[in-house]
């Protein structure tokens, strides 16, 4: 512009031509910081698996967390979901003292009591409980706290159920079938040269993003190697799916066979490695006839020259991984199909090998690890219980089970055959919403705590977590506000005269705990963090956030590859026109971070849409139906129907739709509370048959239009047809 | 500092679409909520935005990423058109936004081909409790003026500032001076650095990536650059095997 | 034939002043109209200052809407004055006489209109505007930055306004002298001081005259160069697409004359139906101007066609994609052949009937059409515009003006209307001096078989 004209001019007359700059007077204020800051390392908890993070503190504020740079699981990196913990610390609707029901239950009727009152209501209620009919059900605890809670459920003899949604259980018990591992391998994909995944988003929600994001950039792009190629193999065109080089749309619950038949195709040729092809074979007494690429064409929905192809690529660009999980494990012959897609490994040879499957060795000084789900069956044999009033006392910890169990309306109506059920969360949630006392634990930036990642880097690793922040309803006095919920169950057991047993004398309360277990790892002098004294060793760990040691790694038997799954499971799905597709949006993970502005107003991936529940839906069907963008439709299950606003584009199945999971809390905060609608509400209570895990992926719905209209907020602004890049402006291409 | 001339370099075949960027920047730079209504207004803030195009139908049917934030143009036509010099260029090759001097004509935001300059059309609004959360480095812009990526402006001034007292030099690549939403990318999609220094990262991307009189062509490309921006922020190319038509036409 | 009649000065007097010296019925509550629509327009632009530019429809990508379609418009219809007094003045066109001061009062008070429009209630932060329409702030070293066509907007305007102020008030001048002489207490009082002491001596009409005349002569380029300038807002963005054309200055002048010349038609026909001044504005003077009016929208029609002869000779993509959106897409569709038939269409080819351009109803409408027709012409300027610039499809988006902001734009053509009904309470809208001019030098010549009315010129 001007610019450019004043350069031209410059150099026609001999003035060397170089960006023109006109400098503006004033100084900008970002040009005059101030302040000191410090960053502190700890664990993030938002996610589910824990991550390393460094939290920027001034005036005593957290103000910005990132990737911890020396943490082994995600160097450095983060994600959207740990990004926005600083808005579950200043949450505007945080309970900041103990809350006693005052009308009936889930009324939402409270009043503030002391925590001396609060602790001593409960212990006067549990007296006479036994501790059978005490339940504590929380997510997945690993690291001190899970000790703790051990030994409170050792103490009480009460049973710990580890409740999430979205469980981990079909895939840990696959990976015990087919690796003999207890804890979860990591797959090594930044060292692959091709990777094949079945139905896991593992860039997006599955078991730890940061890690495998982190790892997809360097498979993509890294020095000194070549660019990996990556097909995935999913239901729905997840945000992992449209990453892939090729996206295979498989009928939901058929990933098992398809696996089986590539595993034909690889050993029928003479590909696959000849030991593992003994061992998984039998020595060729399996008979894999059936799983022939063209029978298995016609169930899977994959054309058999993709299979043979797909099959080809994976044997021969080496090293290559299988991962299975997400929606493939999430049918009722879940472990079958994860069982297949495994076993797939030792055909390439990758296991326990760089660019494959790499073992991770059991936790230091007997820490338990942190992703042990319960199954579904568990929970409902709860939910029996307590409406059958064999529960007395319940207690919930970072868990929300009354949003996330299918049917959970049943489970809420189950509640009142409890007696007492006492929430520890810094939120209403909507289990809280149904509590009789709410003793709110402080936000995981102000509490302390230790972490095992599951799965770790392949050595052990110990993530610390620190206060980095003074617990922010500190001014309310030590009688209200939050605290730490190791001390409240280290309290209870006490009052109760039931005293948890502790490790060591001068242990009293949590973070002695986790200073203990420090002093463990001390003593085992080896790792990152070696010092002389031990307090050196307690600074070094925190400062670091963590203690790892990168020469311990797995060293148990090489595992002999079982046989291959051969006589496949048809899955089990209910009636109805799609298959129901329930995914994870970018920000809202399984309804857990659901109250965050910033995750609510983080556009999904795929659609970009924000603040609703939409329901995915292929383009040409949705013509076919007449629906529009912003058509309220509803979804109904044999179970129950929702509402939702509905999406079309053209990377879904004509026959399944896909809704994301998050909405519809009836309790939270204002961000979160009676937004959207809850896709759990309405899947079928399926299971799968072998391991009892809720299998969320095989309902089947119907869709209804209801006439009404809903402008759909999202990101991408409205035209009237599907944004493409037509002219390759944006995103231009290239072959390689 | 002052020789610095900072870009970035994003490789669009790594960046998955996970937006950590967008959070990472809201979080870094005071960017104000974006509620429902302001999402049905069309009125969203993110300087750092994530666009997917689709491409085919079912079953072929590819979904692609790219992050869009200000090009940090050394010909930006945002400059010449703010009447009262709050968009400039700074002599560290950035384009930076004086937020007391705007006046909201928004000229700029019309003239920048990149839509990369947000307006603000409304008070920003924090309960209570959330605004401990905001950076006190940065400006929290009131209704009526523009706001657009800075490169992070703040963290080069305190990390240049506190390198200066300590004298030391600072690295290339450190974290402390890197963008919040470079640290926070996952597949270090984004990569950010010092053009002027040619041991750089980003420099070294340029001379391998972009071509130099026709001699060497690699991925790199400026975003529509036959409008003549100059941009500080070099895209490598999607790779894609299928891909039909790999040049772009004008 | 046209008519030919004679007035006493008397008369004049009479006819002329009735504005002044008396106040017809309808006059208060025309006023109170005015005033209550501009009084809602000012809480408006409250709510706005308070609440933010959120209150109008404007958003991304549509960053600019009717408050700058206004300031477009307004600073068109300003163009009615110079055209009028200037060039109808220096070419010494006879039929001028009757409407060069209205045709300047408007100019005045439509750009104030478009002052108002922008960058009154456009900026986000009209609080700090006055940095740059007035920069003063140079202690500090806050300076304008000179290559930003917002910076020789307001330069341009105001010297446009400064302008055109003299002009009205160089020629009132003689004017108040009369009324001066006819009033008493402190209303002479307030005349003879506005009045600057005029006695009608030889060596004032001389001075009188001479500064008319060179202040002609020295507003005609200010007079080309503020559409012009106003052009450059959309000429020089590379941003939006089909804004960046070599056309834009010429085409926005013609266009402004178009607008601007019908606008003082239609106050003709105001003026004769509102005080009866039908000796003074006659059928002749409308079939002229509408005889002028029908080369001035031809010319302008040409420079359309123009336009669009660039758009689709590159055949740009993207521009492309913006034309389709003005021409085939709801509403976009329905208002350009709105705007087409209101600009061009219809008045057009009505002039080309006597009877049309005699007849102070038709003439009414057609012009009023014509200013309809343009206000879209940069509504579809502007807006598609904007919608469709890029290859950002992510970035489209639609526009409506909100209700809030409607109001803004019913107040500046309210304050337009407050204006010119408070000047004719004070001023005569017709130049006495004038018209007496007129009728000293009138006389009829022969051409050919034909006998004409003529003037004698000094
Ligand atoms: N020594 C010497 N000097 C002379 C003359 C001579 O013969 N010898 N001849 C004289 C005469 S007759 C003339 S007309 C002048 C000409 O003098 P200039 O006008 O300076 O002409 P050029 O040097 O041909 O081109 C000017 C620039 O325009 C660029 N350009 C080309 N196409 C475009 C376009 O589409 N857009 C833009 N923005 N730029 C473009 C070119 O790359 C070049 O950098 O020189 C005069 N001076
Ligand atoms: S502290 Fe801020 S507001 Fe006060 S005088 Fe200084 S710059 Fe101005
Ligand atoms: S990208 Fe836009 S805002 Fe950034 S420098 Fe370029 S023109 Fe200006
Ligand atoms: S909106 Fe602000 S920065 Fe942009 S041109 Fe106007 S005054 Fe300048
Ligand atoms: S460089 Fe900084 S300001 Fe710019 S997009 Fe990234 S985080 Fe935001
Ligand atoms: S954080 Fe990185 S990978 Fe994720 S969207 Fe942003 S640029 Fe892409």
């Amino acid at each position: 512009m001007g610019g450019s004209a004043t350069a031209v001019a410059a150099a026609a007359c001999g003035v060397p031509e170089k960006e023109l700059l006109v400098q503006a007077p004033l100084e900008m204020p970002e040009d005059l910081v101030t302040g000191l800051d410090n960053w502190y390392a700890t664990i993030d908890r938002q996610n589910r698996n824990g991550i390393g993070i460094v939290v920027r503190v001034m005036e005593g504020r957290a103000k910005k967390i990132e990737g911890n740079v020396d943490y082994p699981v995600n160097v450095g990196k983060h994600n959207a979901i740990a990004d926005a913990g600083v808005q579950s610390l200043y949450h505007p609707d945080r309970i900041s003292a103990p809350l006693v029901r005052t009308g009936e239950r889930g009324e939402g009727n409270w009043e503030e009591i002391s925590w001396t009152d609060a602790v001593s209501r409960i212990a006067s209620r549990l007296e006479g409980v036994s501790g059978e009919e005490l339940v504590l059900v929380t997510s997945p605890i690993g690291g001190h706290m899970g000790s703790v809670v051990n030994s409170f459920t050792d103490a009480f003899g009460s049973t710990h159920l580890q409740y999430e949604p979205l469980e981990r259980t079909v895939l840990q018990a696959s990976i015990k079938n087919v690796f003999g591992q207890d804890v979860m391998p990591d797959f090594d994909i930044e060292n692959a040269a091709y990777v094949l995944s079945f139905g896991a988003d593992f860039l997006n929600g599955w078991v730890s993003p940061v890690r495998f994001g982190r790892g997809y950039g360097d498979f993509r792009h890294a020095e000194g190697r070549e660019r990996g190629t990556f097909t995935h193999i999913e239901s729905r065109l997840s945000m992992t799916a449209a990453n892939a080089d090729d996206w295979i749309y498989v009928k939901p619950g058929y990933e098992g066979v398809l696996a089986l038949s590539m595993a034909k195709v690889i050993i029928d040729e003479g590909l696959g490695d000849d030991a593992a092809v003994a061992s998984l074979t039998q020595n060729g007494t399996n008979d894999l006839s059936q799983f022939d690429p063209s029978n298995v064409s016609a169930v899977s929905g994959v054309p058999a020259q993709r299979i043979r192809e797909i099959a080809h690529e994976f044997a021969t660009k080496r090293p290559a991984v299988a991962i299975g999980g997400g929606s493939a494990a999430a049918h009722t012959n879940g472990l079958f199909n994860l069982n297949a897609v495994h076993s797939l490994n030792y055909l390439v040879g990758n296991v326990n090998k760089k660019g494959g499957v790499i073992f991770n060795p059991m936790p230091p000084i007997g820490l338990p690890v942190g992703s042990r789900s319960s199954s579904f069956q568990q929970m409902s044999t709860l939910s029996d219980r307590m409406a059958n009033r064999e529960v007395k006392a319940l207690f919930v910890r970072e868990a929300d089970p009354f949003y996330g169990m299918p049917s959970s309306s049943e489970v809420r109506k189950a509640s009142f055959g409890v007696d007492l059920i006492v929430s520890f969360s810094g939120q209403f949630d909507d289990t809280t919403a149904m509590a009789d006392i709410v003793l709110p634990e402080h936000n995981y930036l102000e509490d302390w705590g230790t972490d095992v990642p599951d799965p770790g880097p392949g050595y052990q690793v110990v993530g610390f977590q620190q206060p980095v922040v003074r617990p922010f309803f500190e001014n309310r006095g030590g009688h209200l506000g939050t605290k730490n919920f190791g001390d409240v169950l280290i309290t209870l057991g006490e009052i109760l005269s039931n005293p948890l047993s502790l490790p060591g004398d001068d242990v009293k309360t949590f973070k002695d705990v986790v200073e203990q277990g420090a002093r463990s790892l001390y003593g085992l002098n080896r790792g990152s963090v070696k010092s002389d004294d031990f307090r050196s060793f307690w600074q070094g760990v925190l400062q670091r956030g963590g203690w790892w040691d990168t020469g311990a790694r797995y060293d148990g038997p090489s595992p002999t590859p079982p046989a291959l799954p051969v006589s496949p499971q048809e899955p089990i799905s209910g009636s109805g026109e799609f298959a129901l597709v329930p995914f994870e949006s970018a920000g809202l993970s399984d309804g857990r971070t659901s109250d965050l502005p910033w995750l609510q107003a983080l556009p999904d991936p795929i659609s970009t849409a924000v603040w609703h529940t939409w329901v995915e839906i292929n383009n040409k069907k949705a013509e076919e139906m007449d629906i529009r963008e912003g058509d309220v439709v509803e979804v109904t299950s044999p179970r129950g129907s929702i509402k939702a606003l509905a999406y079309p584009h053209p990377g879904i199945s004509p026959d399944a739709v896909a809704v994301p999971i998050g909405g519809g809390h009836l309790g939270g905060g204002r961000y979160s509370k009676e937004r959207g609608s809850n896709v759990f509400s309405i899947l079928e209570p399926l299971t799968d048959d072998k391991t009892g895990a809720l299998a969320w992926g095989a309902t089947r719905v119907s869709l209804r239009k209801t006439g009404d209209w809903v402008r759909l907020s999202k990101f991408e602004n409205t035209k009237p047809d599907i944004s493409e890049d037509t002219h390759r402006k944006i995103i231009p291409l290239t072959n390689g | 500092m002052a020789d610095a001339k900072w870009g970035m370099v994003i490789d669009v075949d790594k960046c998955t679409g996970c937006q950590a960027c967008v959070v990472a920047c809201q979080s870094e730079n005071n960017v104000p909520i974006n509620t429902e209504d302001i999402f049905n207004q069309r009125r969203a803030i993110e300087w750092i935005r994530v666009e997917r195009y689709w491409e085919g139908e079912f079953p072929d049917v590819k979904a692609r990423f790219i992050p869009v934030l200000c090009q940090h143009c050394d010909d930006a036509p945002c400059e010449p058109v703010c009447p009262v010099f709050a968009t400039y260029h700074n002599n560290e090759g950035m384009n930076v936004q004086i937020y007391n001097r705007c006046i909201g004509t928004r000229f700029c935001a019309n003239n920048c081909p990149y839509h990369v300059r947000y307006f603000n059309f409304w008070e920003p609004e924090w309960p209570d409790t959330l605004t401990h959360q905001l950076n006190p480095d940065v400006t929290v812009r009131s209704r009526g003026i523009m706001e657009k990526c800075t490169f992070c402006v703040q963290r080069i001034r305190r990390t240049s500032r506190e390198a200066d007292r300590d004298g030391r030099e600072i690295e290339d690549g450190a974290r402390e001076l890197s963008p919040a939403c470079v640290n926070s990318c996952p597949t270090s999609a984004l990569v950010w650095g010092d053009f002027n220094n040619k041991n750089s990262k980003v420099s070294n991307l340029a001379e391998k990536e972009m071509s130099h009189n026709g001699s060497h062509h690699g991925r790199g490309y400026k975003m529509m650059e036959n409008l003549g921006t100059s941009p500080n922020v070099i895209y490598l190319k999607k790779i894609d095997k299928h891909a039909k038509e790999t040049v772009a036409h004008e | 034939m046209q008519e030919h009649v004679q007035l006493t000065q008397k008369q004049i007097n009479e006819d002329l002043l009735t504005s002044v010296l008396g106040t017809p019925r309808w006059w208060w509550p025309a006023l109170g109209f005015f005033v209550l629509v501009f009084l809602i327009g000012m809480s408006a632009f409250g709510y706005m200052l308070n609440q933010g530019v959120g209150v109008t429809g404007l958003n991304r990508p549509v960053f600019w809407g009717a408050f700058m379609v206004n300031f477009v418009f307004f600073i068109g219809i300003s163009h009615a004055g110079i055209m009028i007094s200037a060039i109808l003045r220096l070419t010494q066109a006879e039929w001028r006489r009757p409407i060069t001061r209205a045709a300047e009062v408007l100019t005045v008070f439509s750009l104030m209109s478009a002052l108002m429009a922008a960058p009154l209630v456009h900026v986000g932060r009209p609080w700090r505007a006055d940095l740059w329409v007035f920069p003063y702030d140079f202690a500090r070293g806050v300076w304008i930055n000179i290559r930003s066509p917002f910076v020789w907007d307001p330069s341009a305007v105001m010297t446009y306004l400064t302008a055109s102020t003299l002009f009205v008030l160089i020629a009132l001048i003689p004017d108040l002298a009369i009324i001066r002489d006819r009033s008493t207490g402190l209303k002479r009082k307030l005349y003879a001081g506005m009045a600057l002491g005029f006695r009608g001596t030889p060596r004032q009409w001389k001075l009188q005259t001479i500064a008319g005349i060179l202040l002609s002569a020295l507003v005609l380029p200010v007079f080309v160069s503020v559409h012009s300038i106003v052009s450059w807002d959309f000429a020089v963005q590379i941003g939006p697409e089909a804004w960046h054309s070599t056309i834009f200055a010429p085409y926005f002048i013609i266009g402004a004359i178009h607008s601007g010349v019908s606008a003082v038609a239609t106050l003709m026909v105001v003026m004769v139906w509102a005080w009866g001044w039908n000796k003074y504005i006659t059928p002749d003077h409308l079939d002229a101007i509408a005889r002028l009016l029908i080369i001035v929208a031809t010319a302008w029609f040409f420079f359309f066609f123009l336009e669009w002869v660039f758009a689709l000779y590159t055949l740009e993509p993207a521009e492309m994609a913006m034309r389709k959106l003005q021409v085939f897409e709801s509403p976009w569709s329905w208002l350009f052949v709105v705007f087409l038939f209101t600009a061009y269409f219809i008045p057009v080819p009505m002039w080309l009937f006597r009877g049309v351009r005699r007849s102070l109803f038709w003439m009414f409408v057609t012009t009023i059409l014509v200013n309809v027709g343009m206000w879209l012409e940069r509504f579809l300027i502007i807006v598609p515009g904007l919608m469709r610039r890029s290859e950002f499809i992510f970035d489209w988006g639609s526009y409506h003006p909100s209700i809030i902001e409607l109001a803004m734009v019913a107040m500046t053509f309210a304050w337009v209307g407050m204006g010119m009904l408070v000047f004719t309470k004070v001023f005569p809208l017709i130049p006495l001096f004038d018209i007496k001019e007129g009728m000293v030098g009138r006389d009829e010549i022969r051409i050919g078989r034909r006998i004409v009315p003529a003037s004698i010129r000094e």
